[in-house]
């Protein structure tokens, strides 16, 4: 791939976050299903998901550093960067806007705390595809 | 995935020819970015800044207008 370190970076970024997190999000659907209804028992879960997280992102960037010729962040980065935050935030905003309406009629403190991070996700994935878009495409 | 080519040409490619064969990495090198940067340029994929479009005049010893055209039949 004819891609600078910074563009490879976003790759094992959204790949890590589908990969690891959509296994979370994956899992405590199962959870949910089986009735937990226990936040705590979440939490455990998306803890030793956000630690996988970690060592992916981690082993993924090692990786990428090795196969890059030692590139640095530029202008033409910052723009994409900026442009796909802005174009991306909103589905953020939504997110919590849609959890605190949750929270007024009365749902399930798991599945409010799951629309936030799911919005947190969603908005990050989004993020990163716009950034990749830009990259291929064009800015 | 379609490409999109922005309204703002430039002759990059060939002022690098007419440079001992420059490399895009040794133009990157010199102004500041990174070789992907001036392969999006030179695709007119990024409409660089113009404190970078001076640079790359400025290395090659030419006019800003001598680098980059505006192409206003490419705004669709």
């Amino acid at each position: 791939m004819n891609a600078s370190f910074v563009e490879k970076s976003v790759w094992v970024q959204v790949t890590a976050l589908i990969a690891v997190l959509g296994g979370y999000f994956w899992t405590a659907k199962q959870m949910f299903m089986a009735g937990v209804m226990d936040i705590r028992a979440y939490v455990a879960v998306f803890a030793v998901s956000v630690v996988m997280l970690v060592i992916v992102l981690v082993a993924g960037h090692i990786v990428v550093a090795i196969t890059s010729r030692g590139d640095f962040s530029d202008e033409r980065d910052r723009l994409i960067a900026w442009r796909a935050e802005a174009l991306s935030s909103w589905v953020m905003g939504i997110g919590i806007l849609s959890a605190i309406s949750a929270m007024i009629v009365g749902v399930e403190t798991v599945l409010v705390a799951h629309l936030l991070l799911l919005s947190l996700l969603l908005s990050e994935i989004l993020a990163n595809g716009l950034r990749i878009l830009f990259y291929r495409r064009g800015v | 995935m379609p490409k999109r080519a922005l309204p703002i040409g430039n002759c990059i490619r060939a002022l690098r020819a007419e440079h001992e064969d420059m490399t895009q990495q040794h133009l990157a090198d010199r102004i500041g970015v990174t070789r992907q940067t001036i392969i999006a340029i030179e695709a007119s994929k990024y409409s660089p800044s113009l404190e970078v479009a001076f640079r790359i005049a400025d290395v090659f010893g030419v006019p800003l207008e001598s680098v980059f055209q505006y192409l206003p039949e490419r705004t669709a």
